[in-house]
């Protein structure tokens, strides 16, 4: 007879899906006497079965609502079964919501207790193992302030640490690692390794199916509450994978399908929903042509693309700012929608010093206590001299011979390293030709005439220029051309230049970031839209909080939360979302060789920043999208 | 047996939690006010001398000492009411937690009728001063009222399981319960001597109001310094008990459908 933890035998759940909730007598009554208190009846389980053995970990995974959460409460006993048994052995630890059942008005002292007494702790119990759960939390500063003033991560720490610090012999966790930060969340991962090589059995729902690969060894596939595969976790999650890439698969063809029935034909196809694609798109359907927009994303506008999170426009694909010298393009994007006055003015964090930027009469100021524009002249000069630099080998010594040490190391040095995740001495000295310095106090980062932020944000702008435009997100040109090819005349390809050739001369290089993006339960989190830390012991570059790109709206509805983005860099691979242009010389040369083979195709032009491989400021794409429409339309 | 020895372990188990809301309840209750506890003592005197100001004419022959008979019987129905709208609330209140972490439900049940009852027994204070202060006598007898206590906190249990299982599925039932609430207050002597009602109307409170049981013994031991008669005494444990049982009986009968319904 073997020894199980968890033993879920034939196990069936029953909800009552009655449409309406009756739940006060008089309806009650009426429903009775009318005899229409049916029930819906709904099994969110059928007959599943689950044997864990201790020391094993299985990841649940599953469609939203195929049973999941269902089968963990029921096995942590908070819903009962319908029908068949659920046997468990040991102390179980929930991890269904961090923090459930902490009181808002008590301290974070009194909540610890009642949290492990909920959890069925004793008193005593809980002083011996208090001290060891404030410091995983690391809360120790705020222990007597009432947990209605936590954020939602501070909370996330005190629930993880209450739960899991009493070494329990099931640990069940329903995708409550999914929120807080980076940092806590791999600290939670640590210990919970830890915690499985000690012994305990862990239970683990996830969507993201990495997470499970890593974690667990064992994997269960529920489908509408019935198990559809159980045993090791590779080969059930890469089954499931697979048929969830089989159903988007399909939808798209569903989609394609429909649209074959209409039987419409374009004049253009334009590749991609970025500001270049819509621009053009509105450039070329306000002469008559019909268009059709296609990005493969599921929205529209590219990079620019801001969602709206509760009324907090997040710049999902890192900070746009706004700013042109050109009076037509700013007279252009102002016709389509309103912009604030937003000025970008960005503070950077080296450890305890705050720096304003760019590097100007403030920063002075805070790095040396100088008031006027000659002291500093000279204090640069002077640090400049010490070195005697005279050609500079590598990037490292280019950078000191223009700015001098201080800024340097303080301000340049670790966000230049990380940035391109190598030492500023193994850097090519020409990746930085010139580093202004500002001798005036004036923070405002761009030179540019106007400048600003579309009220409402950036995904408005392009609903704007896509007004009269057919659009289709979630569609992939290589996919759409297979079938599609007699469905328009000309195309507008925005997307990377080497993939339309199929790489046939080789991967052209781009530098990629990852955002880490959270809502936090506090009304103001930095104080500014932008924050840069320039220390590289900090793996991230910069922090985002995006409500303060629109001020105006935050005054007219303050929020109690807020929005934000912390920027990695990271290298970049074929498949990993292409950011920043490599415009060295070896991609130079690689990108004109596209080039020529772009000359080619009659049929199609190449723009955009991936499509023309090069980095483009908002207004120098809309200013490119303009001027080669008219070309385009042969008005020039 | 087992299954009464299993429920005996997990109460046991759990003990500390009950304490632990108790103290919440109890510290929440009075937290930025700037008397604290004095409120649990400082409010039946208020009530106290409004309603003497106001009765202790109409009753004047009828009744000695108005100010303690009234805060007998008053203490006893505050707890009542307390106790048994906090229960009702119990668990629909803690329906996020109770949806996350498993947690015996009745607990959140026993700990509202607990923190009532220990916020009764501060209240008691109001009852000395009272009685210090009108220069009433007070009997050994009046040591014992932990007995009526006992029995109230049996009663209050039992009434709080059932109308916190009854609130889960019909939310109405709040407000039924607190018209009930009114006109128990009326129909308990409370701040009438009980022959005022009349002759019927007497045999039926006696009889059949289990408050009047609780209020009679309470007074018995206190303002008239007797030994409460053979009737009320045992009465009051059978009704008791039995108000026990039938509520513990539907909480256990439909607990386990709770979780549907929160």
């Amino acid at each position: 007879m073997e020894n199980y933890v968890v033993d879920v035998k034939d196990l069936t759940i029953r909800f009552n899906l009655s449409n309406e909730r009756v739940d006060n007598l008089k309806e009650y009554a009426i429903k009775l006497a009318k005899r229409e208190l049916m029930f819906q009846e709904f099994l969110a389980l059928k007959d599943v079965s689950l044997k864990v053995k201790k020391g094993e970990a299985w990841g649940l995974v599953g469609t939203n609502g195929s049973g999941k959460s269902t089968l963990l409460k029921t096995i942590s006993g908070i819903l009962k079964p319908y029908r068949g048994t659920v046997k468990t052995k040991g102390k179980i630890a929930p991890l269904i919501e961090l923090g459930a059942g902490f009181d808002g008005n008590l301290t974070a002292r009194e909540n610890i207790f009642l949290n492990g007494m909920v959890l069925g702790h004793s008193r005593s119990f809980m002083e011996e193992h208090f001290d060891e759960i404030v410091e995983f939390a690391n809360l120790k500063r705020f222990l007597d302030s009432p947990i209605k003033n936590f954020s939602s991560g501070m909370k996330a720490r005190l629930g993880f640490s209450v739960a899991t610090m009493v070494d329990p012999d099931i640990l069940i966790v329903d995708e409550v690692l999914e929120v807080g930060d980076y940092q806590f969340r791999r600290k939670c991962n640590e210990r919970m390794r830890q915690m499985l090589s000690g012994g305990t059995t862990l239970l683990f729902v996830s969507h993201n199916i990495e997470n499970v690969k890593r974690l667990c060894d064992h994997a269960l596939w529920l489908d509408k509450g019935v198990v559809r595969m159980a045993g090791p976790a590779e080969e059930v999650c890469d089954a499931y994978k697979q048929e969830q890439e089989q159903a988007i698969r399909e939808r798209k063809e569903k989609r394609r399908a429909k649209l074959r029935a209409e039987g419409k034909k374009y004049d253009y196809l334009i590749v991609g929903a970025g500001l270049y694609g819509s621009v053009f798109a509105r450039e070329l359907t306000r002469s008559g042509k019909r268009c059709l927009v296609i990005d493969k994303r599921e929205h529209i506008g590219g990079n620019v693309y801001t969602e709206d999170q509760d009324g907090i426009q997040v710049h999902k694909y890192g900070a746009h700012i706004f700013h042109t010298s050109n009076p037509q393009v700013w007279k252009y994007v102002n016709k389509l929608t309103e912009f604030n006055g937003y000025i970008n003015a960005p503070v950077a964090v080296y450890k305890d010093e705050l720096y304003n930027l760019p590097f100007n009469m403030n920063t002075f100021y805070e790095m040396w206590g100088l008031k006027t524009p000659k002291e500093v002249k000279e204090r640069i000069a002077a640090q400049i001299a010490d070195l005697s630099i005279e050609t500079p080998r590598n990037l490292e010594e280019q950078a000191l011979s223009l700015v001098g040490r201080d800024v340097y190391e303080k301000l340049v040095k670790g966000y230049t390293e990380k940035q391109w995740g190598r030492d500023c001495k193994d850097l090519p000295p020409f990746l930085i030709r010139r580093l202004p310095l500002r001798f005036t106090f004036d923070n405002n980062y761009f030179n540019d005439r106007y400048q600003g932020i579309p009220v409402g944000g950036y995904t408005k702008l392009v609903e704007k220029l896509l007004d009269n435009v057919d659009v289709m997100t979630g569609m992939d040109f290589f996919e759409y051309r297979k079938e599609n090819a007699h469905m328009y005349d000309r195309v507008i390809y925005t997307g990377m230049i080497d993939e339309y050739f199929d790489y046939c001369l080789g991967h052209l290089e781009y530098r990629s970031l990852r955002f880490v993006t959270e809502r936090l339960e506090e009304e103001n989190y930095q104080g500014n839209a932008v924050i840069n830390y320039t220390q590289r012991e900090i793996p991230y570059t910069r922090v985002i909080e995006h409500k303060h790109f629109a001020p105006e709206e935050e005054r007219e509805n303050p929020k109690p939360f807020t929005v934000v983005s912390r920027e990695y860099p990271r290298e970049w691979e074929p498949g990993r979302e292409p950011y920043y242009p490599v415009n060295d010389e070896k991609n130079n040369r690689l990108y004109e060789q596209y080039r020529a083979l772009a000359e080619k195709e009659k049929n199609v032009r190449f723009g955009g920043r991936l499509g023309s491989y090069r980095y483009y400021d908002m207004d120098k794409v809309i200013e490119a999208a303009l001027k080669d429409s008219d070309e385009e339309l042969g008005r020039r | 047996m087992n299954l009464f020895k299993y429920r005996v372990r997990t109460l046991f188990k759990y003990k500390d939690l009950v304490k632990e809301l108790v103290g919440r309840d109890l510290k929440l209750k009075y937290r930025r006010s700037f008397l604290g506890y004095v409120w649990s003592v400082l409010n039946p005197l208020l009530i106290m001398i409004v309603l003497t100001l106001v009765f202790s004419q109409m009753f004047r022959r009828d009744i000695k000492n108005f100010p303690v008979y009234f805060l007998t019987g008053r203490t006893m129905y505050d707890f009542l009411k307390n106790s048994t709208t906090s229960a009702m609330k119990s668990v629909t209140g803690n329906s996020a937690l109770l949806r996350k972490v498993y947690v015996p439900k009745y607990i959140f049940t026993l700990a509202k009728v607990t923190s009532a009852m220990v916020d009764m027994v501060f209240s008691l204070g109001a009852m000395v001063i009272v009685m210090v202060a009108t220069g009433a006598p007070f009997y050994w007898t009046a040591l014992l009222f932990p007995i009526v206590v006992a029995q109230m906190y049996l009663f209050c249990c039992g009434l709080g399981f059932f109308l916190a299982q009854l609130n889960v599925f019909f939310r109405d039932i709040q407000h039924i319960y607190s018209a009930v609430l009114t006109a128990w207050l009326y129909l308990t002597p409370i701040m009438y001597p009980i022959e005022r009602l009349g002759e019927t109307l007497t045999i039926v409170v006696k009889g059949f109001n289990p408050l009047y049981y609780y209020v009679a013994q309470f007074r018995d031991l206190i303002y008239y310094g007797q030994f409460p008669g053979s009737r009320i005494f045992w009465g009051g444990w059978l009704i008791a008990f039995l108000t026990l049982g039938i509520g513990v009986w539907s909480f256990q009968r439909s607990k386990d459908k709770f979780i549907l319904y929160i």
